[in-house]
C-alpha cells in the first residue's frame, strides 16, 4: 500500500473574485485526518481507508460526464468545519418502542441507546456499532465491510466517506429470520462547524425479511462554532437469495446542514428491495443510490420525494443496473419546490447484455410551485439488451392541475386548502410506504408544516 | 435465412463512386493561421470576414475536444485538406456545368423530370457551389438562393447582419473550425410576406479522399414569409476518415415559417459533426426534419431558440445506426419567451453492433411563462449486439410550464413479424416493413420523391442485418 499523496483541498487561499468551481467541496481534509481516522484500526481496515483516500484525492467531484454541469456545491461553506472524533464503542441500553423490533439512536455519531426485541435477539439479529462487531467477530465484520454491497469506486465523496468515517453501524439479519416490526436507526445531528462521516451496513441472509426506518433529525446541541456542518452517510445493503428489505428514510435535518448520502444495494437472486425516501431538510443535499440487480428475478422499487423551500438544493442521482435475467426495476422520483428551491434529478438505467427479460421503468416528476424554482430532470437509459419486458422512462413538470383544483373547489374546499391537498397528494406515494405508523404520521406532519411555512412565509403558489 | 427479394438488393454501388476531378486549387494538408489566411485570400474576401475566420481559428486551437462524445480523438486534423476548389467559376446554367460533374449527379439518381420542378438547385461538389440555377419566378418574387460565398459578395449588408449571430465561433470546437475554414453552403433570403411555392433543394457531395467539407448555410426568412429547404447527402466510400463539420444558421423573423429537411447518408468513414441552430421570433414556426443513416459518427442536435412570444418549434429526428456506426443525435428546444411551444420526436434504430444515442435538451428559462413542451423518444434495437442510449436533459425554471417526456426502448415484436409472415412476406420483408412503419412519423413529412428515396435507404441499411 502506497502512502497517499493527496493535496489538501484547501491548499491555497483563492484569489479575490475567482469563483469556486461547481464541484469543489469547501471542506478541509488532509492526510493527518486520515491518520486520525485510522487510529486503532486493524491493518486491513487502515489500508481500505488509505486506498479510499487516494481515490478521493484523484477523482473529480462528478465523474459521470453526463452529469458534470449538474453539480453545485457552492452553497456549502465548510471551511470552518472540523472532523468529528471517533466515538467510544459502548452502546448504552435504550427503551424499545412497542411497535419496533430494534432501535439504534445516535447523537452526533455517538450511540446514545440501542435495543433489540427479545425475539430478534434470540434469532441472532445484530444491531450494533461496527467497532463492537469487530471486537466480537472480526472475520464477519470484515466480510460485511468489504462485501459486495460496497461503495462506488468512481464517486469522489463516497470514497471520502469510506476513508474518513468516524462511526459505522450494522444491521445483520441471519438467514430465514423474518422481523415483523421495523428496526429504527436514528441519527441526531446539528452541531455547527462539524463534519461527521458515517456508514450503515445492512446484510440480510437467505430468505430473511426486515424493514428499516432511517431518520435524520435535528439535535439542538451547540457546536464548536456557528457555521454550517457536514454530514456524509452511507447505507450499504446486501441481500442474499430471496431476502426482502424495506427501507424508509426520513431526512428532516436543519437548514445549516450539508448532507451527502450514498446508498448502494447488491440484490441477489429472487431478492427484493423497497426504498421509500423523503428529502425535506438541509441546505444542500446530494444523494446517490446504486441498485445492482445481480441475481435472476431480483427486483427493486424506489420511491423518492423532495419537498424544497428557501434556497435548498437537492441533487439526487440514481443508478440502476440490470445484470441478472428477468429483473425488475421500478423507480419514481417526485419533487415539489417552493421559493427559490432547486432539484436536480438524475437517473440512469443500464441494461447489461446478460439482463434478458428486464422490466425497467424510471419516472421523474416535478411541480414548480413558485417562479424562482428550478427543476432539472435527466432520466437516462443505456441499453445493451433489447429482449426486455419493458424499458421506458417518463418525466413531466407542470403546475397544479387546474381540473383537480376545480373539482376540489366544487366540493366546497377553499382554494388554499385544495392546493395543499393536491401537493401533499403528489408526495403521498412515499408517505404510504413508510412501514412504521409513528414515522408515517411524523412525515405527514412535516410535509404539512413545510407547506404552511412555505406558503404562509410568503411563497406565492401558482395555480 | 429465407430468400430475399429485390426489395433488399444492395444498391450501395449506386452511392459509392467518385470521379477523378482535377483540383485546380487546394490548400496544404492541416490547419494553420496561414491556411485560414490563404482561404480568405483565394476567395478575395472583405477584411471583416478574414478577421472573423482568424478569431474562430484562435478559438479552435485553444478549445479542448468535447469529452462527452467519445471517439472524436481519432480525427487527425493534420491530414485534412481544408479548402479545395473544383472549378474556377460559379456556373450559371446547367449546360455550363462540366460533364464530369454532371455525370456524378446523374449517378445520384436525380430524375430529369424532377429537375424542372426544382425551385433552385445549389449542388455542392466538394468545397464550392459549382452549379446554381434560380428559377425566374423566384428572382421575381425577390427570393435569394445562392452559394454562401457568392452571397457574401452580392448581398454584403444582409449577410454581415446575420452571419455568425446564431452560431458564434465560440459555440463549440467544430463550429469554431467551420467558422475558420468555411466554404460553400447555401444562402437563402426570403423577403417579407413571400411564400416560396416549392422546396429549395441542395445536393451535397463530398468527393476526394480526406477532403473536409465545411459548408456554411445561412437562411433568413423575413416577416410573414414561408420556405421549405431540403438537403440530402451521399458520399463516396473511402478507407480513411473524412470530416464534415457544417454550421447551419436559421433566422425566422416574426410570423414566418421555416422547415429544414435533411437526409444524411454520408459514407461510413465520415465524421459528421454539425451545429444546426435556429432563432425563432414572435409567432414564427421552425421545423427541423432530420434523418441520419450514414457516417461513422454523427454528432448533431438541431436546436431551436424560441426567442419571441408565441413561437413554435417542431423537431423530428431519426437515426439508423448499423455496423461500426454511432449516431449521437437529438434535439434542443430552448424556451426564452412566453407562450412558446415545442415538440420533439426522436426515433432511432440500432443494429449489427451499431449505437444510437438520443441526447436532447429542453430548457425553460426564467420569464418564459406558459410554455408547453413535449419530448418523445423511441428506440428500436434489432439485435443484442447493438446499443441504445437516451440522455434527455430537462431544465425547467418557471412555475407554469407544462412539460412531458416519454421514452421507450424495445425490439421488433415477434408477433408482428409472425403476422406479416403469415400473410406471405419473408422474415426480412416483414422486419423491413415494421422498421419503415416505426420511422413513418419522419417519412410522412417528406416530399414524395424523398420519402421513396429514404425508404430505399432504410432497406439498403437493413440489408444484411437480418438472419
Amino acid at each position: 500500500m502506497t502512502t497517499p499523496t493527496a493535496e489538501p483541498s484547501t491548499a491555497a487561499p483563492r484569489p479575490r473574485g475567482q469563483r469556486r468551481p461547481l464541484d469543489e467541496l469547501s471542506l478541509a481534509v488532509d492526510a493527518a485526518a486520515l491518520a486520525v481516522a485510522s487510529t486503532g484500526d486493524p491493518d486491513w481496515l487502515a489500508q481500505d481507508r488509505a486506498a479510499a483516500f487516494h481515490s478521493w484525492a484523484s477523482l473529480p467531484g462528478e465523474s459521470n460526464l453526463l452529469y458534470t454541469p449538474y453539480i453545485d456545491l457552492r452553497a456549502a461553506r465548510l471551511d470552518a468545519a472540523r472532523l468529528a472524533p471517533r466515538p467510544a464503542t459502548s452502546s448504552p441500553a435504550a427503551n424499545l418502542p412497542t411497535d419496533a423490533d430494534g432501535l439504534l439512536e445516535t447523537v452526533e455519531g455517538i450511540v446514545t441507546g440501542a435495543a433489540l426485541s427479545a425475539e430478534a435477539a434470540a434469532a441472532g439479529v445484530r444491531l450494533t456499532t461496527f467497532a463492537e462487531l469487530l471486537a466480537a467477530d472480526p472475520a464477519h465484520a470484515r466480510t460485511l465491510l468489504e462485501g459486495v454491497g460496497s461503495l462506488p469506486g468512481t464517486d469522489k465523496f463516497a470514497q471520502l466517506t469510506r476513508a474518513l468515517w468516524a462511526q459505522a453501524v450494522v444491521l445483520d439479519i441471519p438467514a430465514g429470520v423474518r422481523l415483523v416490526r421495523p428496526v429504527i436507526i436514528r441519527w441526531r445531528l446539528g452541531a455547527s462547524d462539524r463534519a461527521l462521516l458515517t456508514r450503515t451496513l445492512v446484510h440480510l441472509g437467505e430468505g430473511a425479511e426486515a424493514s428499516l426506518v432511517e431518520e435524520f433529525v435535528e439535535e439542538s446541541a451547540e457546536g464548536p462554532g456557528t457555521g454550517q456542518s457536514f454530514f456524509a452517510g452511507t447505507m450499504e445493503v446486501s441481500l442474499e437469495r430471496a431476502a426482502s428489505l424495506t427501507v424508509a428514510s426520513l431526512q428532516e435535518l436543519p437548514d445549516h446542514l450539508v448532507a451527502f448520502q450514498h446508498r448502494h444495494a447488491e440484490i441477489g437472486e429472487d431478492a427484493s428491495l423497497h426504498w421509500a425516501m423523503a428529502q425535506l431538510g438541509g441546505r444542500l443535499v446530494r444523494s446517490r443510490v446504486d441498485n445492482r440487480l445481480a441475481g435472476d428475478r431480483s427486483s427493486v422499487e424506489q420511491v423518492e420525494i423532495v419537498f424544497g423551500s428557501d434556497e435548498q438544493l437537492f441533487d439526487l442521482t440514481s443508478y440502476t443496473t440490470h445484470i441478472g435475467r428477468d429483473t425488475t426495476g421500478d423507480l419514481l422520483s417526485k419533487g415539489a419546490l417552493l421559493d427559490r428551491a432547486r432539484s436536480y434529478m438524475k437517473g440512469l438505467i443500464t441494461i447489461d447484455k446478460s439482463a434478458v427479460g428486464t422490466d425497467s421503468f424510471l419516472g421523474e416528476f416535478g411541480m414548480n410551485l413558485s417562479k424562482s424554482t428550478r427543476s432539472v430532470a435527466i432520466p437516462s437509459l443505456e441499453i445493451d439488451q433489447p429482449d426486455c419486458r419493458r424499458a421506458a422512462h417518463s418525466s413531466s413538470v407542470g403546475p397544479i392541475d387546474e381540473t383537480q383544483l376545480f373539482y376540489l373547489e366544487s366540493r366546497g374546499i377553499p382554494p388554499d386548502e385544495a392546493r395543499k391537498f393536491i401537493v401533499l397528494g403528489f408526495l403521498e406515494p412515499v408517505v404510504a410506504r413508510v412501514p412504521l405508523a409513528s414515522a408515517q404520521g411524523r412525515l405527514r406532519e412535516l410535509l404539512e408544516a413545510k407547506w404552511a411555512t412555505g406558503v404562509g412565509g410568503g411563497a406565492k403558489v401558482a395555480a | 435465412m429465407t430468400a430475399t427479394r429485390d426489395i433488399v438488393t444492395d444498391q450501395r454501388d449506386q452511392f459509392a463512386f467518385h470521379d477523378d476531378i482535377v483540383y485546380l486549387r487546394e490548400t496544404k494538408r492541416g490547419i494553420t493561421r496561414e491556411t485560414v489566411e490563404e482561404i480568405s485570400r483565394f476567395k478575395d474576401e472583405p477584411e471583416w470576414m478574414l478577421q472573423f475566420r482568424l478569431r474562430a481559428y484562435d478559438h479552435f486551437v485553444q478549445r479542448s475536444m468535447p469529452t462527452w462524445a467519445d471517439g472524436l480523438d481519432r480525427i487527425d486534423f493534420d491530414k485534412i485538406v481544408y479548402y479545395r476548389k473544383p472549378s474556377e467559376r460559379e456556373e450559371k446554367s446547367w449546360d455550363d456545368v462540366p460533364e464530369q460533374i454532371k455525370a456524378t449527379f446523374e449517378r445520384l439518381g436525380i430524375p430529369e423530370a424532377e429537375r424542372k420542378f426544382l425551385a433552385g438547385v445549389g449542388a455542392q461538389y466538394d468545397s464550392e457551389v459549382v452549379y446554381h440555377s434560380v428559377r425566374e419566378e423566384l428572382s421575381k418574387i425577390g427570393v435569394v438562393f445562392m452559394g454562401t460565398d457568392q452571397a457574401l459578395k452580392e448581398y454584403p449588408d444582409i449577410f454581415r447582419k446575420y452571419f455568425g449571430t446564431v452560431v458564434p465561433p465560440e459555440d463549440n470546437k467544430f463550429a469554431a473550425l467551420n467558422s475558420a475554414v468555411w466554404s460553400g453552403g447555401s444562402f437563402v433570403y426570403v423577403p417579407k410576406g413571400v411564400e416560396v411555392p416549392l422546396p429549395l433543394q441542395a445536393y451535397f457531395r463530398i468527393n476526394g479522399e480526406n477532403t473536409g467539407q465545411f459548408e456554411r448555410t445561412l437562411i433568413v426568412v423575413d416577416e410573414g414569409a414561408k420556405v421549405h429547404y431540403i438537403e440530402g447527402c451521399t458520399a463516396p466510400i473511402y478507407a480513411t476518415d473524412s470530416l464534415h463539420a457544417a454550421v447551419v444558421e436559421v433566422i425566422a423573423l416574426p410570423d414566418s415559417k421555416v422547415r429544414y429537411t435533411t437526409i444524411q447518408n454520408w459514407s461510413n468513414d465520415v465524421y459528421n459533426l454539425v451545429t444546426k441552430r435556429a432563432h425563432a421570433y414572435e409567432r414564427s414556426t421552425v421545423e427541423w426534419i432530420d434523418a441520419n443513416t450514414g457516417s461513422r459518427k454523427t454528432v448533431k442536435f438541431p436546436a431551436i431558440y424560441l426567442r419571441g412570444e408565441g413561437a413554435t418549434a417542431d423537431i423530428i429526428s431519426v437515426a439508423v445506426a448499423g455496423r461500426g456506426q454511432h449516431q449521437d443525435t437529438g434535439a434542443k428546444a430552448i424556451h426564452l419567451a412566453p407562450n412558446t411551444r415545442s415538440r420533439i420526436v426522436s426515433k432511432s434504430v440500432s443494429k449489427d453492433g451499431g449505437r444510437a444515442t438520443y441526447r436532447g435538451q429542453l430548457k425553460v428559462a426564467p420569464g418564459a411563462t406558459n410554455v408547453v413542451a413535449s419530448v418523445r423518444c423511441d428506440a428500436l434495437m434489432l439485435d443484442d449486439e447493438s446499443r441504445s442510449d437516451t440522455y434527455p436533459y430537462i431544465d425547467i425554471q418557471e412555475d407554469d410550464t407544462t412539460m412531458s417526456h416519454e421514452a421507450t426502448v424495445g425490439k421488433v415484436s415477434a408477433d408482428q413479424v409472425f403476422y406479416l409472415m403469415s400473410r406471405g412476406l419473408t422474415e426480412n420483408e416483414a422486419t423491413n416493413l415494421i422498421v419503415q412503419g416505426f420511422l413513418e412519423v419522419f417519412t410522412k413529412e417528406l416530399p414524395m420523391e424523398y420519402a421513396i428515396e429514404f425508404n430505399r435507404l432504410v432497406k439498403l441499411e437493413m440489408e444484411g442485418s437480418l438472419g
